[in-house]
């Protein structure tokens, strides 16, 4: 199974992310999460220590390092995983596609939405789950290109912007094919700001995850909520959330 | 691709690059040619210096050197225009040309991680100078929904228009600016005009149609911002979050660069991947928001924090604009603090609330450098 989670920066698709990879893995999953946003942070929700997650190389960056071009024949994504991945807890392997550090005349960006892709289209998914924590807006969404096998989670916070962006991804993924959109309304105050979510996305399947300020100090921290206390609302809830993706 | 196709494409890109440099041109002429004060002298030489600025990072890339003696050619002519305009200037006393230089207008971009508060502090910044009587243009430089909201447009569509857009195939996304059309011209006749009489311009939106119809925007907006080089405008570039539309260099126009942080850990690393790619020439704040009572990031102290406020979460929840919404919150009194370090005094409108922290002219903008440690 491959889920992509897309949504407005700050929306919660991270720390979503994150905490679902770690549920998914602690109920029996080989679980590969890919951070495919070229500002990398996935591994602080997964539980990553911090300076692992500033020192880790992504793909792109580790393949131009090489002196990878181009005109190279693009190694196996695969063995991409082997090499430049890094362990997480509960089993988890990360992978990040490319990383921007710096202005540079090498298409990085580009190369980090086509690695993305490959990942998505390349990996073999029956065994594991591939959990795939997509840049903020909908770019990455129309990159990755995931299809009608996959699930695609479009992820929200309360604010009318966010709302409207998530909107927009549950749109570029229909027309991608995508069968399974899962609206999440995060960060939730309250049954009517979920309803309201909810009725802008239209989506068949909607799940809530609350607000909950002990992920939002687990966000100040910079450490994983699933670590700082999986016992908060909003752990619990993204606990579930991993019962109703993989049930069916 | 094979070698040949490289090489068409090569050649293209070469071509677009050949007549972006023409188009620069045009803008130099069309403004010196209206030169007749000294403020208009001013603005020639800021408008060159900010081509050349923008010309060194093409002289440096590879992708251009096929064009390497039309970059030299170019860059005597904008350093003759630099060198025209300041004898401009030596010409008039130091107190008018000080003046002249004060009344440039700001050339401002805002970056940072999503959910940072970019849009909100743009909007609000944007409406704030208007307020004080200055003509502001704000772009939308996200390819995502969101500034129209927070500077009280609902859900309107800003999107420079197709009319003003054409096709080439050496573009980096297919499109362009139309052939023939200023900057000045676009502002006059292909932007929106919202609340407080701030100019709204942007990006297409991803959603609507295609990649490619929001993609297409995308070079035009960055020209028309770029070769936009009236004086007594303020620019100001609200830039998709993250770091890719800094390392796309969609803040080339920008004098001044907002980096935008919030209290999580994640925030503050953004910023600091952000700090490197300003670029050289552009002076640096940082801006904290959304504040309680945490302490600030280790080396990434902000000159001005904008505190928390739950009408400013109401407002965004409702997609309205803070400014209309909670005008007496105090994070709008903080981005009032925020407007004070980039202009002087106020002009019609004199907030009695608290005393302004600084009083330089634009061009005299502190330097407010931050230590990065990565």
């Amino acid at each position: 199974m491959r889920i992509a989670i897309c949504g407005k920066g700050g929306s919660g698709k991270s720390t979503i992310s994150g905490s679902l990879a770690r549920s998914l893995a602690r109920r029996g999953h080989t679980v590969v999460a890919v951070d495919a946003d070229p500002n990398p942070n996935l591994g602080i929700s997964l539980g990553v220590p911090r300076d692992t997650v500033e020192t880790m190389k992504p793909i792109l960056n580790a393949l131009l390092d090489a002196g990878h071009t181009h005109n190279d024949p693009k190694p196996l994504a695969e063995d991409l995983l082997d090499h430049y991945g890094v362990d997480a807890p509960d089993g988890i392997r990360l992978v990040a596609t490319g990383k921007i550090e710096r202005p540079s005349d090498a298409c990085l960006c580009c190369g980090s939405h086509n690695t993305t892709r490959q990942f998505f289209g390349e990996l073999a998914d029956d065994e594991r789950v591939i959990v795939a924590d997509l840049e903020a807006g909908l770019n990455d969404l129309i990159w990755a290109k995931p299809g009608a096998n996959d699930v695609v989670l479009a992820v929200s916070e309360g604010s009318e912007k966010s709302v409207e962006i998530a909107r927009r991804a549950v749109v570029v993924a229909e027309e991608l094919g995508v069968t399974r959109i899962i609206g999440v309304a995060n960060r939730s105050t309250s049954e009517q700001d979920a309803a309201r979510v909810a009725d802008a996305l239209g989506t068949v399947e909607f799940f809530t995850v609350p607000e909950d300020p002990a992920v939002e100090h687990a966000d100040h921290l910079g450490v994983a909520p699933m670590d700082a206390d999986p016992a908060s609302p909003a752990m619990v809830a993204v606990s579930e959330l991993a019962d109703l993706i993989v049930k069916q | 691709m094979d070698e040949a196709e490289r090489e068409a494409r090569r050649k293209r890109r070469e071509e677009w690059a050949s007549a972006t440099l023409a188009r620069q041109t045009a803008v130099m002429d069309d403004l010196a040619g209206r030169a007749d004060s000294a403020v208009m002298w001013a603005a020639v030489r800021r408008q060159a210096n900010s081509y050349l600025r923008h010309l060194a990072t093409w002289q440096r890339s590879k992708g251009y050197s096929g064009i390497d003696s039309l970059m030299d050619a170019q860059q005597g002519r904008l350093r003759d225009r630099v060198a025209s305009a300041e004898a401009e200037l030596a010409a008039v006393g130091d107190a008018e040309r000080r003046d002249a230089e004060s009344r440039l207008g700001l050339r401002l971009a805002v970056m940072g991680k999503g959910g940072a508060g970019k849009t909100v502090i743009s909007s609000t910044i944007s409406r704030l100078l208007a307020r004080r009587g200055r003509n502001v243009l704000v772009a939308d430089l996200d390819t995502n929904p969101g500034l129209v909201y927070s500077i009280g447009l609902g859900a309107a569509d800003v999107a420079i228009p197709v009319e003003a857009l054409e096709e080439n195939a050496g573009s980096a996304y297919g499109w362009q600016l139309r052939s023939g059309l200023l900057p000045r011209e676009v502002v006059e006749r292909y932007t929106t005009v919202g609340p407080d009489g701030v100019r709204v311009t942007g990006l297409g939106k991803i959603g609507e149609a295609d990649k490619i119809s929001a993609k297409r925007t995308v070079v035009a907006v960055v020209q028309v911002l770029l070769g936009f080089g009236e004086p007594e405008w303020d620019v100001i570039g609200d830039l998709e979050a993250g770091p890719t539309t800094p390392f796309e260099r969609y803040h080339a126009f920008s004098d001044d660069v907002i980096v935008v942080v919030g209290p999580a850990w994640r925030s503050a690393m953004t910023a600091r991947r952000l700090l490197p790619m300003v670029g050289e020439g552009r002076s640096t704040t940082v801006v904290g928001n959304r504040f309680r009572h945490e302490p600030d990031h280790p080396g990434l102290a902000p000159h001005v924090r904008i505190p928390f406020d739950a009408d400013v979460a109401e407002a965004e929840r409702r997609g309205l604009s803070p400014l209309d919404e909670c005008p007496d919150s105090p994070t709008i009194k903080a981005i009032e603090q925020v407007v004070d370090l980039f202009v002087s005094q106020p002009v019609h409108h004199v907030p009695t609330h608290h005393v302004p922290t600084h009083h330089v002219p634009t061009h005299h903008v502190p330097i407010h450098h931050v230590e990065v440690r990565v």
